[in-house]
């Protein structure tokens, strides 16, 4: 464990000094907190047209009409509160695309770098030093995550109609951020560190995390054209697959991260 | 101290070592010579118990090495890797302390002031390791694989791509480990150093083609030889060893060079035929051949007998 710590402390340092590999993270999340205020609350202003009079929203109003935490809003804050939640799967994007980037950048880094050899030569062990590459790539994911919300929720505070804060301010939203993000992130970096130890190009690595990002938007769709809901048993439906996914990856991660493949095949 | 017994290995098809047996011995140091491809990084590799033989074994202190004693043994060995391998975007002091925890170093930070004084790179502790010039990062690696004090160093090309002053730098570093009586295994193709520094040699070419001090290795490929120079022509002098019964006698301007091998006769016996027909001597050595003559023989001889 204390190998692990020491190894982490180093791809902590590291990121530090490399702050602009989460530009495309940070700016994904700008994104994703922008665009259900540009279509709840924007759009609506700039038209004068009020989303409750919208016919293209007559599934949410019927949905309003059947949620219990929404019985107390009137029906524009009830709409808005809908486009809030459908959007808050695209936070997702940020802490995934972040643990892909660092994942993928800091094992084929490390053998672009060719500073893996001198580490393998340590006692460290496989488990341990996969280790403190998801934690080095986890943690500033989760980081991430905890940013999203509090921009998220603090701009649905300061535009959004009285009562929807309450209404996000709850454990789906609480479900989505911090098990979904971090677990889609963690298959994300697991991905990208199975893949990397087959391929000598971080963008290669990158590349095939996109299996990971579409299921995101997917999610979004889903719910606009009202074919699923992020409701609490989904959300745990979907947190048991992708912990599941998560072992699997661990098996394949430890078995294809080889210390004489990385030595002898890794040019 | 270590001893690699019959050690092969096979990728796939490919032999890259074949029944390759030797000891190192406490306080000496060993040069592992060969071409490009001859199995000396492998060597290495399996030595530091980083990858496994396909046959053959390897043991440390008695011990043998094996996946569950590899990582306690690896300990005990400091690897140099060919690359320095130091991560950019850190200081110095970061990188050393990063292994100086891996290696589980009851006070990093001590360890480390320490090798930084050692290495003579206090100065440039806080300096990030891509600023540093190749020499000093290889100083800096090399800082870092003797971080835990092991009594083996590895080092796979430690001056390759240095310039002359900081080669000389490294070569006085590794004189320094052998005066503490530390092992040094050194894999490199730059046989002015090994000629300088190594102890023992082995020439590897997939199999072990030969092992043996330099100079032992020397006279089982060539004849020992005596090189006089003196003040005046040497060619009349010449033909006095040869009746004198010394072999392959010749004279090049004031140079006279004469074989010592199917004879009783000694240096001092050539000298005093010199003297007593009259030549004035200015100075009397041994010839030996380059290294990389011997070298180049034994794999020639190598190359041939495969």
């Amino acid at each position: 464990m204390s190998r692990t710590i020491a190894l982490l402390g180093k791809e902590l340092t590291d990121l530090r000094q490399n702050l602009t590999i989460f530009l495309p993270s940070f700016i994904v999340t700008i994104i994703a907190v922008l665009m259900p205020v540009f279509v709840a609350v924007v759009v609506p202003l700039v038209s004068g047209e009020r989303l409750s009079d919208s016919s293209d929203l007559e599934i949410a109003l019927e949905m309003y009409k059947q949620d219990p935490a929404m019985r107390g809003l009137d029906p524009e804050a009830a709409i808005q509160a809908y486009v809030f939640q459908y959007f808050l799967v695209m936070l997702v994007l940020g802490p995934v695309t972040s643990a892909m980037s660092v994942a993928a950048f800091s094992v084929v880094g490390e053998k672009q770098a060719r500073t893996l050899e001198p580490l393998l030569v340590t006692p460290i062990t496989t488990l341990e030093l996969l280790g403190a590459k998801v934690l080095g790539a986890l943690l500033p994911a989760l980081a991430l995550s905890v940013v999203s919300m509090v921009l998220y929720l603090g701009v649905i505070a300061l535009v959004a109609h009285a009562g929807v804060f309450s209404v996000l301010f709850g454990v789906r939203t609480f479900g989505i951020i911090f098990l979904l993000g971090p677990l889609a992130g963690m298959v994300a970096l697991q991905l990208a560190i199975c893949v990397s130890s087959r391929v000598n190009d971080a963008r290669t690595a990158q590349q095939l995390g996109v299996f990971v990002i579409l299921p995101i938007p997917a999610l979004l769709v889903g719910q606009l054209l009202g074919i699923m809901q992020l409701t609490t048993p989904v959300i745990v439906a979907i947190t048991i697959v992708l912990v599941l996914a998560n072992a699997a990856l661990m098996w394949f991660a430890i078995r294809l991260f080889d210390r004489e493949t990385i030595l002898t095949r890794w040019k | 101290m270590l001893t690699a017994s019959h050690l092969s290995r096979r990728f796939g098809d490919r032999i890259a070592l074949e029944d390759v047996s030797f000891n190192l011995e406490a306080g000496e140091i060993f040069a592992l010579l060969g071409p490009n491809g001859a199995g000396k990084t492998t060597t290495l590799r399996i030595l530091a118990g980083l990858i496994a033989p396909s046959s053959g074994s390897v043991t440390v202190d008695g011990e043998p090495m094996g996946p569950r004693s590899a990582p306690r043994l690896r300990a005990r060995i400091g690897f140099l890797t060919e690359a320095p391998g130091l991560w950019d975007r850190l200081t110095v002091r970061q990188n050393l302390v990063v292994y100086a925890r891996l290696y589980g170093l009851s006070s990093p930070e001590r360890a480390v002031d320490a090798a930084l004084e050692r290495f003579e790179i206090r100065d440039r502790g806080d300096d990030r390791a891509a600023q540093l010039s190749k020499g000093l990062k290889q100083r800096v690696a090399l800082a870092r694989s003797l971080l835990h004090d092991p009594r083996i160093a590895m080092l796979d090309e430690p001056t390759s791509g240095l310039d002359p002053e900081s080669a000389r730098d490294v070569r006085d570093l590794i004189l320094g480990l052998r005066r503490q009586g530390r092992t040094v295994l050194l894999c490199t193709h730059n046989l002015d150093e090994v000629e300088r520094i190594a102890d023992r040699v082995a020439v590897l070419s997939r199999r072990l083609v030969a092992i043996g001090t330099p100079s032992s290795l020397r006279a089982k490929l060539y004849t020992p030889r005596v090189r006089v120079v003196l003040a005046q022509p040497a060619e009349p002098f010449a033909s006095t060893l040869r009746q004198s019964g010394f072999a392959d006698v010749t004279a090049d301007g004031v140079v006279l060079s004469a074989g010592l091998t199917g004879t009783s006769l000694t240096t001092p016996d050539l000298v005093r035929r010199l003297v007593e027909n009259g030549a004035s001597i200015e100075s009397v050595l041994p010839e030996e051949p380059p290294l990389e003559d011997v070298y180049l023989k034994l794999l020639h001889a190598e190359g041939g007998a495969q």
